[in-house]
């Protein structure tokens, strides 16, 4: 029986390796001069695959950082019934405060809450009549310990004695979350279908490789080549088409997202957007590992047929 | 060496080359494989290097029930034995030395093991002085030679040769039949499948002929054919 390399001696497999890396790359290098034009178009397909799940990561992010700027801003609201006294009022205040899941409550009186209703809209007038006849009620805000119980505190503050009204801001969490889950939804779609795509464009690639190099295959399969001997230099090829187009992919998405928040930004300066720091990991990551699996799995399909032999 | 129990091979567009063989080669011997084309001749070795898997029965190529072997340990098979074909299988963009070390380089040889065992293996098919061409400078016996110094590079205990003179000219023939005789006096085991009439007869070894899928002659120092 023949010993295998590794146990010769170490050091012989040690320089073994080292050999076999650097003419695995010098292959793949080869591959990549020999199909220019198809190699540029497998990676300018790829790229644009992955510039759609970069994007959809960055909107995700920057959803999710809206719904939970949105969560935290939860509170709700309970409009008093007219005609109560100051005492009546404290009473009310107190048992709500009592309630389990409220933090903290805070008493609004009605030219406070027109004060407020002025300041959002601007002095644009047309307040006077309503200063004298003001129509809104007296309110109670309560400060929730999570916004997860804005429901149920709700329902039981709708219940209280002297509570004629109940709002709060769960609407806009639900539509928010709402949007981000559609979101992924169009997103995970168009990804798969660009994948599909991608994929195509490089099992094509690679296959020309591999039938370039089919009879140096052939023999290796006939004096007893592992098969993933053959298989190594098409997947580091698939590999490097894959991370060459996401690396394209982030530098393209990083720009157009420093732009763009830059602008944003400057225009809508309330909307929480994620910084460009916090931004960089995730989608360097998403993008990274979709265009090596995409590399890879496409150069594992070209070489499945050849290896069957 | 090689045995084969009931061994019966259909192709899936209904072609049936091999029919009920069973046939036994002990350790040592040199075996013809003759008939007229078409009778299963390449099949027969296909079966033996694992390019293909019988329909029924069983193979055994030295300790290897080869039937049975997963993909994975197919590798293993094929480096305790060597193929020679009609058509050499050379790579012509490399040297002779670079196409017989390139049998050794892809099992993972080290490298300074390399080179002697090629110069060996060249040494003995006489072409030492050769080393630094490319096949396409050669004639085709001398292409011939260097495919089977590839093949026993890894010094294997079994040699198969599909029609290796097939392609070649009388004297080219009788250069690769020698080679041939000098490996099989070295221990190897030879199977050689052929339609060469003339050196089946004056070499006078075992000869197993075959007739539409089925053995209908194996005689020890036999001839081309019975009525020759």
């Amino acid at each position: 029986m023949r010993l295998t390399r590794s146990r010769r001696h170490p050091i012989g497999f040690l320089r073994g390796v080292v050999e076999d890396a650097t003419s695995f790359a010098a292959d793949a290098a080869a591959g990549f001069r020999r199909n220019g034009l198809m190699t540029a178009a497998a990676v300018t397909t790829v790229m644009v695959a992955l510039l759609v799940v970069g994007a959809a990561v960055l909107l995700g992010l920057n959803l999710a950082r809206v719904a939970s700027a949105v969560e935290a801003q939860v509170e709700v609201v309970a409009f008093l019934q007219e005609g109560l006294d100051g005492e009546g009022r404290a009473r009310v205040t107190s048992a709500l405060a009592g309630l389990p899941g409220v933090a903290s409550v805070h008493f609004v009186t009605r030219d406070e809450a027109l004060r407020r209703l002025q300041d959002q809209l601007g002095s644009g007038g047309g307040f006077d009549d309503l200063v004298k006849t003001n129509p809104l009620p007296d309110s109670v805000e309560l400060q929730l310990t999570d916004p997860v119980l804005a429901p149920t505190v709700a329902q039981a503050v709708s219940r209280q004695p002297g509570v004629s009204e109940v709002t709060y801001g769960g609407q806009v969490v639900d539509r928010v979350v709402a949007l981000s889950r559609s979101v992924r939804l169009v997103a995970g779609l168009l990804i798969a279908f660009l994948a599909g795509v991608a994929l195509i464009v490089v099992v094509n690639t690679i296959r020309l490789t591999v039938i370039a190099r089919r009879q140096e295959i052939e023999i290796m399969h006939l004096v007893g080549a592992t098969r993933w001997f053959i298989r190594w230099p098409f997947l580091i090829e698939g590999l490097l088409q894959g991370a060459a187009a996401a690396g394209g992919a982030v530098i393209v998405l990083l720009l157009v997202y420093a732009l763009g928040v830059a602008r944003l930004g400057a225009s809508l300066p309330f909307l929480p957007l994620v910084g460009m720091r916090e931004v960089l990991e995730p989608v360097a990551a998403a993008v990274l590992l979709g265009g090596a699996g995409v590399g890879v799995l496409g150069s594992m399909i070209a070489i499945r047929r050849f290896l069957a032999t | 060496m090689v045995q084969l129990q009931d061994v019966t091979k259909s192709y899936p567009n209904g072609v049936v080359a091999l029919r009920g063989i069973s046939l036994r080669v002990e350790p040592g011997e040199f075996v013809f494989v003759v008939g007229p084309t078409g009778t299963g001749k390449s099949t027969l070795l296909k079966l033996l290097y694992r390019a293909e898997v019988p329909t029924r029965g069983r193979v055994f190529v030295g300790n290897r029930d080869v039937t049975r072997l997963p993909a994975g340990a197919v590798a293993g098979l094929r480096r305790s034995l060597g193929v020679v074909f009609q058509d050499f299988k050379l790579l012509p963009g490399r040297t002779v030395f670079e196409n017989v070390a390139f049998a050794l380089r892809v099992i993972g040889t080290p490298r300074e093991a390399i080179r002697p065992r090629v110069q060996r293996a060249l040494d003995l098919v006489g072409l030492a002085d050769r080393a630094h061409h490319v096949p396409g400078h050669l004639s085709g016996g001398e292409q011939q030679r260097v495919s089977i110094a590839r093949a026993i590079v890894n010094n294997p205990s079994l040699l198969l040769a599909d029609e290796p003179t097939g392609n070649l000219d009388p004297n080219s023939s009788w250069e690769i039949m020698q080679v041939l005789s000098r490996v099989n006096l070295r221990g190897t085991t030879v199977i050689m499948t052929t339609h060469n009439k003339t050196v089946v007869d004056i070499l006078r070894r075992r000869v197993v002929q075959l007739a539409d899928g089925q053995i209908v002659r194996d005689q020890v120092r036999g001839l081309y054919a019975l009525d020759a």
